[in-house]
């Protein structure tokens, strides 16, 4: 199944690096969030700080961070992976609409395969995306500050979060559009599914910010979780031992996410590929 | 020679509507080039989905290189090529990886499946464009690779669901040219379906004519057309008061004459073997012939004869808008 599974993975990355617009559009999704939402609503305004960009005396509430775009890059690169994920999978819409999907069918090939090369395909887009918001982040004045003694296994601790929330959201959004028959229907799952899990998360402001309610649900987001685990990473260098319990509670929560949706998606793309 | 599609009973609903297909029983011998010939609507495409393991079965069992279609679907999958009415190419991708991953979606090791793929870009007369995307091809250019991709792994069994549908003259004859070689030089079995009535008639040993669901006549296309008992020769004479009918009537192998005022229409197996006995009894009686018209049988005669209604009609009360399409091959079936 690995074999059938890398080719049909192949296939879309080929088609996605031959298409520049989609990869441009894709990497400058991260420049907006960063450049203007970045400075358009950071908190540092309304309070006047003395420094701009400064986050002064709400830096306690925005986990250490510096500036208000050192708290807002994981959340931001954690957004890109969910709005990637979510959209990527309408090559398989139409790969339904123009009948590759039923050739694929009548292939000798599991029909996990089919599911699994979109779910991959999905992935590597959006790794591809990660290293590029990193380094935008970087540039934006007034931009990410890292951590003292922030160093390589910071680095690929970051990388592997978001490789297991794109792989989180890439399972459940590949059964959707396994699933769906038009494009209209896939978009208006995806826009319903996106904006709520977007803005219930810790992706722009944190915990303290939401009222009562909300907060429940906001700590148990997949995006908060994820962005969560990478603040720490970013605004310390290196982790104490509270600072690695909490990193690792957020990885246990995106890996039950990932175990619960990653088997919804299956259990779609099952029912929706099999004989009628 | 074996059998290499045996279908029994094949039914398949979808609720709460009535039966698509009812109980279709064929087999197909390994070699041959089988059709299932009708109009869109008829149940072809459900029976082509049917054998290749795409659509369920409701009732029935059909065998597809020995292997069930409803309990060893994976095996089947693996003995068949599929090219589907429309065209499932990818246009990003180049011919040749098109082809490759076809080749790959089969467990063909990749030195073999380059060699296949040359091979076949050269049958199809695309080896200059097999790097290209095929974005960039012509709709003709797109069937004939699409045909070609179902052929990466050597199947025992091509299924061709209306492999020519929307396309030039030209283009279709093509394709009709690569069908017959692939079926004559390599064996290759071949089960399509159709509506155009030449298709059926050049490429097919076997034709089958549905029409709502079912099979109503089946048979070579020689067969089927001599099962309408021959030619019609319609001829005219300068003398509209004898009456020829005993004449012409009593002229072995003549089976039937109406006559119209001086005119008169007759039937017999082969006109061209009775005509000089023809012109012989109508000189003898010194009358002579001013106007001479024959037909062959064509399947669309057989179509009328077993459904009540021509291929013609039955396109258009199905408002599959494939009419004009349906007389541009009968126009070039009767040049």
């Amino acid at each position: 199944m690995i074999g059938e599974t890398w080719a049909l993975g192949r296939r879309s990355l080929i088609k996605w690096t031959r298409n520049p617009f989609a990869v441009i559009v894709t990497s400058l999704q991260a420049l907006f969030w960063l450049a203007l939402f970045g400075n358009s609503f950071n908190p540092a305004n309304a309070l006047q700080s003395s420094a701009s960009g400064s986050l002064g005396p709400l830096q306690q509430a925005f986990g250490g961070a510096t500036t208000y775009i050192t708290f807002l890059t994981p959340g931001v690169i954690s957004i890109v992976a969910l709005t990637g994920m979510s959209f990527m999978g309408v090559d398989l819409v139409f790969d339904r609409i123009n009948g590759y999907l039923d050739v694929l069918r009548a292939f000798p090939i599991p029909r996990a395969s089919i599911y699994f090369g979109g779910v991959i395909q999905n992935v590597a887009k959006g790794m591809v995306a990660a290293p590029i918001t990193f380094l935008i982040a970087l540039v934006v004045p007034d931009g990410l500050r890292l951590g003292q003694g922030f160093g390589v296994l910071n680095l690929v601790g970051i990388f592997a979060t978001i490789a297991l929330l794109t792989t989180v959201f890439s399972t459940f959004f590949t059964g959707i559009a396994i699933s769906v028959k038009s494009t209209d229907s896939f978009f208006a799952a995806v826009n319903f599914l996106t904006f709520p899990i977007m803005f219930t998360s810790t992706a722009f402001f944190p915990l303290s910010f939401f009222p009562g309610w909300l907060k429940p649900i906001a700590q148990v987001n997949p995006i908060s979780l994820a962005s969560d685990a990478m603040r720490l990473l970013v605004v310390n260098g290196s982790l104490s031992a509270s600072q690695t319990s909490a990193f690792i509670g957020d990885w246990v929560g995106l890996l039950a996410f990932g175990m619960v949706l990653t088997l919804v998606g299956i259990l779609m793309a099952r029912n929706a590929l099999k004989a009628r | 020679m074996s059998k290499i599609i045996d279908a029994e009973g094949l039914t398949k609903t979808f609720p709460p509507s009535a039966k698509v297909v009812d109980g279709v029983s064929f087999a197909v011998e390994e070699g041959e080039v089988f059709s299932l010939l009708g109009p869109n609507g008829a149940g072809k495409t459900t029976t082509i989905r049917m054998l290749t393991t795409l659509t369920s079965v409701t009732a029935g069992e059909a065998f597809v290189g020995g292997r069930s279609v409803k309990r060893e679907p994976g095996e089947v999958r693996a003995l068949i090529g599929v090219v589907p009415q429309e065209v499932t190419l990818d246009n990003e991708l180049r011919g040749i990886e098109n082809l490759m991953l076809a080749a790959k979606l089969h467990h063909v090791p990749n030195p073999e499946a380059k060699e296949r793929a040359r091979e076949l870009l050269r049958l199809v007369e695309l080896e200059q464009s097999g790097n290209n995307r095929v974005a960039t091809y012509s709709g003709g250019m797109r069937r004939r690779l699409q045909l070609v991709t179902a052929l990466m792994h050597q199947p025992r069994v091509l299924f061709l669901d209306e492999p020519t549908v929307g396309l030039d003259i030209q283009t279709r004859t093509r394709i009709w040219d690569y069908i017959k070689r692939l079926n004559r030089e390599r064996g290759l079995s071949i089960f399509m379906t159709t509506h155009y009535l030449e298709e059926a008639d050049q490429l097919s040993d076997i034709v089958a004519i549905m029409d709502h669901g079912t099979i109503r006549v089946s048979g070579s296309p020689s067969d089927l057309k001599a099962s309408l008992r021959g030619d019609v020769l319609s001829l005219s004479v300068n003398d509209g008061c004898t009456d020829l009918t005993e004449l012409l009537r009593s002229i072995p192998s003549v089976t039937e004459v109406t006559r119209t005022d001086d005119s008169y229409r007759l039937k017999l197996p082969k006109v061209e073997s009775a005509l000089p006995a023809i012109i012989t009894s109508i000189a003898s009686r010194d009358i002579q012939i001013t106007e001479t018209s024959f037909s062959k049988p064509t399947l669309d005669q057989v179509f009328l004869e077993v459904t009540g209604r021509s291929m013609r009609d039955a396109l258009e009360s199905n408002g599959n808008g494939h009419g004009d399409r349906y007389v541009s091959a009968r126009v070039s079936e009767s040049k």
